[in-house]
């Protein structure tokens, strides 16, 4: 079996970004009025990844810390940049909430994972470290978007409902729980679907990137489930965290709603 | 203030920002009491204020500037959930959670983290019969009522606390005539019969008359003129009682009579 990987030549990059032409043409005939999105996110996809290899490159070279962890600050940075971009109505103190959540939740889980069960040598190897946090960064991103999006949406709905417990001498804490807990079902419905249907509807990406690069498959297979525990674990602590400091920011000092 | 008054406002100022950035004043130094066993009316037109003047009794609103009193004491004094368990509200719209009445009715108690009351017991029976809800609704899905027996429950629902007082903000405005006036009995039974304080909020200057002992008419954000229902509507002492009682009639038809 041949385990070294088969480099890509600039010919070879070539040949596959004539499928986004192709792509192009398909949507021109069904007018879907698509085509610039998929040029200009074709276009964007080279120059980022290319300068995220380039990094990468340096970064592993040059074997410290302090650059492997200004990458993952950043990362964290843009995530919740993202979380902000992608929810429209924001809680009040909404950066700090997210920003802190992101923060212990994802640099929890990924340094629970890289220290204390892989046993990572050095502790800043960006091989691992900065692959993993970029995952677990990412599905928790998504997860406290969705969570934040829908505790605004429910606050909105449900106005009436909390307004009636409170009225009936509810504590915010338990008025706010239907709120609560459908926001954290939401964000963690994608980790969930993406457990119970893994292997079977699709080969997850890390696991085929070790595969295509030569790792074992049942290696590969291990550190694919490890690290779905591992996002499910940092969704749901990043989530908990935004709800638990987000919704008492819906109630004024003296425990009522506040106004729109 | 007297020493009969449960509950009083005392100077409550509200402002709140209007569309141009500019502060609009809601309420204007009112001042209004209600005393144990007595129905006060606030009626008004709409946007004078009466619905925000009410939230502030129980502190689902706080005052710029003034202050309201339970029994003698600043309600800031006690925490929001206690205070509200003793003065609980009754909204416009019926609110029941999903499931059944009795839910709902155990509901309360659920929230404020208490033992459920005894709904076989002789003194919640006579409530459910003051408020004509009836025992075999009791495994009914809440929502799958009537509007009128919605708010029935609700109002059985508020009572089961430790309630001294009650506020309804436009309890029967989503209600037929004759089912409103059937509540509106109902509240001048609860505060005769149980010594409840009761603000009822309302438009309607009908359903006042037949229940309330005192009325408080409200007018851009004040109240101009106070004392016994049948003297503010036959014989009111303001002028601009007596322009508002005239548009009353032109406009909806109801002649207070």
């Amino acid at each position: 079996m041949n385990t070294t990987i088969i480099d890509l030549s600039l010919w070879d990059l070539v040949t596959v970004y004539s499928l986004l032409l192709m792509s192009i043409g398909l949507a021109h005939i069904l007018r879907a009025g698509q085509g610039r999105d998929i040029f200009w996110s074709g276009l964007r996809m080279f120059a980022q990844l290319m300068v995220v290899g380039y990094v990468l490159h340096l970064v592993f070279a040059l074997e410290s810390a302090l650059p492997v962890l200004l990458i993952l600050i950043v990362m964290t940075g843009f995530a919740v940049q993202t979380i902000g971009a992608r929810v429209e109505t924001k809680m009040p103190n909404f950066y700090r909430v997210v920003g802190a959540a992101i923060l212990f939740g994802c640099g929890g889980m990924t340094f629970f994972f890289c220290t204390l069960v892989i046993g990572l040598e050095p502790w800043h190897d960006p091989r691992y470290l900065i692959p993993l946090a970029g995952m677990v960064i990412g599905n928790s991103m998504t997860g406290a978007s969705l969570a934040a999006e829908r505790l605004a949406a429910e606050f909105r709905e449900r106005r009436e409902e909390i307004e009636t417990a409170l009225c009936l001498g509810s504590s915010v804490k338990l008025a706010a729980e239907p709120v609560v807990s459908s926001a954290f079902r939401a964000a963690l419905i994608p980790s969930v679907n993406a457990m119970a249907a893994m292997g079977l509807v699709f080969l997850p990406g890390m696991m085929t990137g070790q595969i295509l690069s030569g790792t074992e498959p049942l290696i590969a297979v291990k550190y694919q489930i490890a690290i779905m525990c591992v996002i499910t674990g940092s969704v749901a602590l990043t989530t908990f965290m935004i709800l638990r400091f987000g919704y008492r920011s819906y109630f004024t000092p003296y425990q009522s709603l506040r106004e729109h | 203030m007297t020493s009969r008054e449960l509950l009083r406002a005392q100077d409550v100022t509200v402002s709140r920002p209007g569309e141009d950035g500019s502060y609009v004043r809601i309420l204007q130094k009112t001042t209004l009491g209600v005393a144990p066993g007595e129905v006060l009316s606030v009626a008004g037109p709409s946007g004078s204020g009466k619905s925000t003047l009410l939230r502030l009794f129980n502190r689902m609103l706080e005052p710029d500037s003034g202050q309201v009193v339970l029994s003698g004491k600043d309600i800031k004094t006690l925490p929001p959930p206690v205070l509200r368990a003793q003065i609980p509200l009754v909204a416009q719209k019926p609110y029941l959670f999903p499931g059944t009445v009795k839910g709902n009715l155990l509901a309360s108690a659920r929230l404020r983290r208490v033992e459920p009351p005894e709904l076989q017991s002789p003194d919640i029976k006579n409530l459910m019969e003051m408020c004509q809800v009836e025992e075999s609704w009791l495994s009914r899905d809440a929502r799958k009522l009537s509007v009128g027996q919605q708010q029935r429950v609700c109002l059985l629902r508020a009572l089961l606390g430790p309630c001294k007082a009650l506020l309804l903000d436009e309890p029967t405005s989503a209600l037929d005539r004759q089912t409103g006036v059937l509540l509106a009995q109902t509240f001048k039974l609860l505060a005769k019969e149980k010594g409840l304080a009761i603000i009822l909020v309302t438009h309607d200057l009908q359903i006042a008359e037949i229940c309330a002992d005192r009325i408080a008419l409200m007018i851009g954000g004040s109240v101009i003129e106070t004392g016994p229902v049948s003297q503010v509507l036959h014989a009111p002492k303001a002028s601009a009682s007596r322009q508002f009682l005239s548009s009353t009639v032109t406009d909806n038809g109801e002649v207070p009579t």
